[in-house]
């Protein structure tokens, strides 16, 4: 974003102001670029530099083998054979053909069929405010403030994610439970971002949704728990492409970025391209895969 | 993203997965399958661990809705157990079996770290229990074909031939694995060597 208002930006007024606006933006250009520059200088110093390109090298998808959905989890479900089905996910890997340096997709979104249901989100508020009622709402688990300090205290730790209140961050400070928390990373502060004001839309956003970007050309999210029938997983996976399709769409007008290749793969499962069929000519019944693992 | 040939290569290889020992359809008596043993090899459990990892993908590939589970303790003397669960036996069975089923699909699966024990708890008997303990993994299959009367899928000519291709590509890579690192080596080597020779002259003025 800062990069390409960068660009944008009148060319007067390229000083120390504009300089100071693109800096942020070096850490970012991924590793990469970095390191064939730092090649090219220390293998042939004298000779003229390379061209450095600034897309990623394509292959083509024709030349692969591609699965259908069912195809593709009736493999993954024989990869995770006894597996425990809470510890391993379906995930998917979409590839885009896109700049090195060009903006990135990055959005958080609800899937039809969240993946991780149930984090147990504890709440820090007075337990007979208004707050505490909107938290619970939103499906926290833990919500006061005395009571869950005497437990962290004597060591019950039953919780994922923790947020506090503003009005009760005082208080959460002086009970000293930095010592037990903070290690875990569960200790409230507002530079996390967990000290806030409207506890029942933060409880809500962290319970369901579930955050994406694009790394390498290369978004991944975990879309699916591998309990999942095939028709969930055909809509989640539906939902997550739709997402990522206007995702694309806001940004056409700077840059243009397609859809490349789909994988799904899972915790222990090699990755298999899919061709976005549900169903192959002689896949198996969708019905036998719905079954537990 | 992994390296596409990379990718290509370990999807050319799932042939093992379809192909080999394990590939057999179960009969449909048989409605679940569920293993037992330590998560250390020590103690005689070394077959079970090879069982689950090389024959029971083969088994769930060509057994879909069969459910498979695997508990692990840590108790090196504990047992090493293979349970077979058949509905053929009258009794408490089909409704054990069908009742999962049912809350299964009535519930999305949780995410808890330990939801079988959420899950109703399996009270049903097994219907045979094979101690597996310091067996081989071949010999447990042997004997869960017998209890079982599972059919072996034959592989087909194509795929043996198929199958054949790859053992000769990774002796090929063996070899050539073999060769690269020797090179790699004697390079290294002269390059110390001059490294030294240089240091000492160095040294030496």
């Amino acid at each position: 974003m800062a990069h390409t208002r960068s660009v944008i930006a009148p060319l007067s007024r390229i000083t120390t102001a504009s300089i100071a606006a693109a800096r942020p933006e070096l850490p970012k250009l991924t590793s990469i670029p970095y390191q064939t520059i730092r090649c090219a200088a220390t293998k042939s110093a004298p000779k003229k530099k390379k061209k450095t390109r600034n897309t990623f090298i394509q292959y083509d998808v024709k030349r692969a083998e591609q699965f259908s959905l069912v195809d593709a989890m009736q493999y993954i479900r024989a990869f995770e054979v006894g597996r425990n089905p809470s510890s391993s996910k379906y995930e998917m890997h979409v590839r885009f053909r896109t700049l090195k340096n060009g903006p990135v997709v990055r959005n958080r979104l609800r899937l039809p069929h969240p993946v991780k249901t149930d984090i147990r989100i504890c709440v820090i508020c007075p337990p007979d405010s208004k707050a505490a009622a909107e938290a619970r709402a939103a499906g926290a688990t833990l919500v006061g403030e005395d009571e869950i300090f005497n437990q962290v205290k004597e060591g019950i730790v039953d919780f994922d994610r923790c947020i506090c209140h503003t009005d009760s961050l005082q208080k959460l400070n002086k009970a000293g439970l930095g010592r037990i928390l903070g290690p875990k990373g569960l200790m409230p502060s507002t530079k996390t971002g967990t000290v806030v004001n409207q506890v029942g839309t933060s409880v809500r956003n962290m319970v369901g949704g579930s955050e994406y970007r694009e790394r390498m050309g290369v978004v991944r999210m975990a879309v699916g728990q591998l309990g999942f029938t095939p028709e969930e997983m055909q809509r989640n996976i539906k939902a997550f492409m739709d997402a990522l399709k206007k995702d694309i769409a806001q940004m056409s007008d700077r840059i243009t970025k397609e859809v490349h290749e789909v994988v799904l793969s899972s915790t222990n499962s090699p990755g298999f391209t899919l061709t976005g069929e549900y169903r192959g000519a002689n896949s198996i019944a969708p019905k036998e895969l719905s079954g537990p693992l | 993203m992994v390296n596409i040939v990379k990718r290509m290569r370990k999807l050319r290889e799932l042939l093992w997965i379809r192909v080999g020992p394990g590939a057999l359809i179960l009969p449909k008596e048989v409605t679940k399958i569920s293993m037992e043993f330590n998560t250390k090899i020590i103690g005689g459990h070394r077959g079970a661990r090879k069982f689950w990892r090389e024959m029971l993908p083969r088994i769930k590939y060509r057994n879909p809705a069969l459910p498979i589970q695997i508990s692990r303790h840590s108790d090196p003397s504990g047992p090493s157990l293979l349970h077979i669960y058949m509905s053929a036996n009258p009794g408490s069975q089909p409704a054990a079996t069908s009742s999962p089923a049912t809350t299964e699909t009535s519930t999305p699966p949780s995410g808890t770290p330990n939801p079988r024990n959420t899950l109703t708890p399996d009270t049903s008997t097994p219907t045979h229990s094979i101690d597996i303990k310091m067996k081989g993994e071949s010999e447990i299959l042997d004997q869960l074909i017998e209890k079982t009367g599972a059919v072996v899928i034959q592989p087909t000519p194509q795929e043996l031939g198929e199958l054949e291709e790859i053992k000769e590509f990774k002796e090929r890579a063996e070899k050539d694995r073999v060769d690269v690192r020797e090179k790699l080596m004697k390079e290294r080597r002269e390059e110390e060597l001059l490294r030294l020779a240089r240091g000492e002259a160095a040294a030496a003025t």
